[in-house]
């Protein structure tokens, strides 16, 4: 077989820094962390290129802050950090909910609390990206599994992003971002690429929070539509407004755009789900070894199936439940000490057993756990 | 012919042995239209501690990305030795670099030492012991063609440059030594 100029072997964090340079990402802001520092690195060799900015910040406070500004400058806008990084970025992802500013934030899961194992694996930010900032809120959190998925993803996320008018999460880790692995650069369909919408409006009728029919589109800073950006709760002229019924109606707001549309914002991806007796449910580079363990079950007769959460917030409700109400037990496999678990066991009630493969010493999960817990559960269940 | 491979890459930080790796990945998958995984394990040292690449390379798809039962062990450092040999499986093969590891335990396993440094400084340059290493590896397995790896090395270093002509010679390097020392008489080789 011969070269095609599309095929690729790169790294996973490469890949998510070309998707959202196809995507039409034109600024990041960064302070370079592992095991995220090539996100940095290829976009500041490729974003001056293509009439982008790079900066790097002081730290990642300043980052994220600078990544909202650009967005509401008219930019598509991202950064990347991992574990510190992120915790830092909380406070200024609660501003992208509150002003309702496009933009992704791409978490390269590195072992934690603080700073951890800095250049081993972990998926133990899984509830951080829900309720990380403080505040009731939806967020729109997808994770890879792979290098395509992080190139597929990450253009995605910049879609989700603009569609919502909400900062979307990109939740990787260290396997799937320094991995190398074979890529496709696809030659991107135009609805694939969000292109933001001028309000329709003349500048002085032009409210940016408007409720109701949908999403308000956002004006440029710098052009004719002037308005106000603030952290604290607003009306729907961006002034600060203290009115209980005002405060209701936006706080519930941020959630029912992202809950409400579930149907159209949820991915999956089932895998012998149709006769399965054991349901594994996983995310990111869990996923991998969830599927090398599904086909050496299946080499030995034994039905098992995997449900993959493409999309970890929204939580998946209506997948999880389907994929696991005729499974025997569903396992849970992750790299964390089952966050992801409570949110099965939650769905699936408690007439199936739901139980975790749960690993934070810094190893990948291998297929082999996950299968001596299957045959665990057999046992238990005879 | 064997249409899955399951190569670790061991040694210290600093000895390129990524690149080799992601090299020989580029060669499978842009050139020969394979499947390639390579994930790296280390340290957060700049240099200087112990590193490992695994690299599985399949027409079929790859799943979890390390290698569990390996094929080829490479060993370019005494510390990378002695992790290696403890934990080797029986038909596995362990190459190692015999300029560098001198302290070689017996225990059973099919290992063979290759004057893999002193082959590099001989062409030009020691640093290039990683691409040596590559021509053996390549040259033993046969899984992915020489001239596949002789263009992915093209596509890393600046055309006709001296850097390409010194990564191309030590992989010329380790593909004559593996067919010098492995071929006569050991019956390495699985084509």
């Amino acid at each position: 077989m011969t070269v095609k100029g599309n095929v690729r072997f790169i790294q996973g964090n490469e890949a998510m820094a070309e998707g959202a340079l196809a995507a039409g990402a034109r600024f990041f802001a960064g302070y370079p962390i592992t095991p995220s520092s090539e996100i940095a690195e290829v976009s500041s060799r490729r974003l001056p290129k293509l009439g982008g900015v790079y900066v790097q910040m002081e730290d990642e406070i300043g980052s994220i802050a600078a990544v909202i500004g650009a967005s509401v400058a008219g930019k598509k806008s991202f950064t990347a950090t991992s574990g510190p990084g992120f915790s830092l970025m909380q406070e200024n992802l609660g501003v992208a909910v509150m002003a309702e500013v496009p933009c992704v934030i791409i978490n390269v899961q590195r072992s934690g609390p603080s700073t951890g194992l800095a250049t081993k694996p972990a998926q133990g930010d899984v509830m951080q990206c829900r309720w990380g900032t403080h505040g009731d809120h939806g967020i729109i959190v997808l994770s890879p599994s792979s290098v395509q998925d992080c190139y597929d993803l990450t253009i995605k996320a910049f879609s989700l992003a603009e569609e919502y008018r909400t900062p979307v999460i990109l939740l990787a880790d260290e396997i799937v971002g320094h991995m190398r692995e074979k890529v496709v650069f696809q030659e991107l369909q135009t609805d694939e690429i969000k292109v933001r919408k001028a309000p329709g409006c003349s500048p002085e009728y032009y409210k940016p929070f408007r409720l109701g029919e949908g999403v308000t589109p956002l004006a440029c800073y710098g052009g004719e539509h002037v308005f106000r950006v603030s952290g604290s709760t607003h009306d729907e002229w961006g002034f600060a407004c203290s009115r209980p019924g005002n405060a209701e109606k936006y706080i519930r707001h941020y959630t029912e755009k992202i809950e409400n549309n579930r149907d159209r914002i949820v991915l999956t991806r089932e895998y012998n789900l149709s006769d399965a007796e054991y349901t594994i449910v996983t995310f990111g580079c869990t996923t991998r070894s969830a599927l090398e363990a599904m086909y050496i079950a299946r080499s030995t007769g034994k039905r098992v199936g995997v449900l993959e959460l493409v999309t970890l917030w929204p939580f998946a409700e209506e997948s999880v439940m389907e994929a696991c109400q005729n499974a025997r037990a569903v396992i849970v496999p992750e790299m964390n000490l089952g966050q992801v678990l409570r949110e099965v066991q939650r769905v699936v009630g408690r007439n199936i057993p739901v139980v975790g493969v749960n690993k934070v010493d810094s190893k990948a999960i291998r297929p082999a756990e996950i299968l001596d817990k299957i045959r665990e559960v057999e046992t238990c269940l005879v | 012919m064997k249409d899955r491979w399951e190569i670790i890459l061991s040694g210290v930080g600093g000895q390129g042995l990524i690149l080799s790796g992601t090299i020989l990945g580029e060669a499978a998958v842009v050139y020969e239209g394979k499947n390639a995984t390579l994930t790296s394990s280390y340290g957060t040292e700049t240099r200087g501690t112990f590193t490992k690449s695994d690299i599985i390379i399949s027409s079929g798809d790859i799943y979890f990305p390390e290698v569990t039962k390996a094929d080829i062990v490479l060993a370019l450092a005494p510390v990378a030795y002695d992790r290696c040999i403890s934990d080797m499986d029986k038909d596995a093969v362990l190459i190692y670099d015999s300029d560098l590891i001198t302290d070689v335990k017996n225990t059973g396993v099919r290992q063979y030492g290759c004057p893999i440094t002193q082959t590099a400084r001989r062409l030009g340059n020691a640093t290039a012991a990683n691409l040596v290493a590559l021509g053996i590896i390549a040259r033993m397995t046969g899984v992915v063609s020489e001239t596949s790896v002789i263009k992915a090395i093209g596509d890393r270093f600046p055309a006709k440059s001296q850097v390409a002509e010194l990564n191309i010679k030590a992989f010329k390097g380790g593909v004559i030594i593996c067919k010098i020392n492995l071929y006569t008489g050991q019956g390495v080789g699985w084509k």
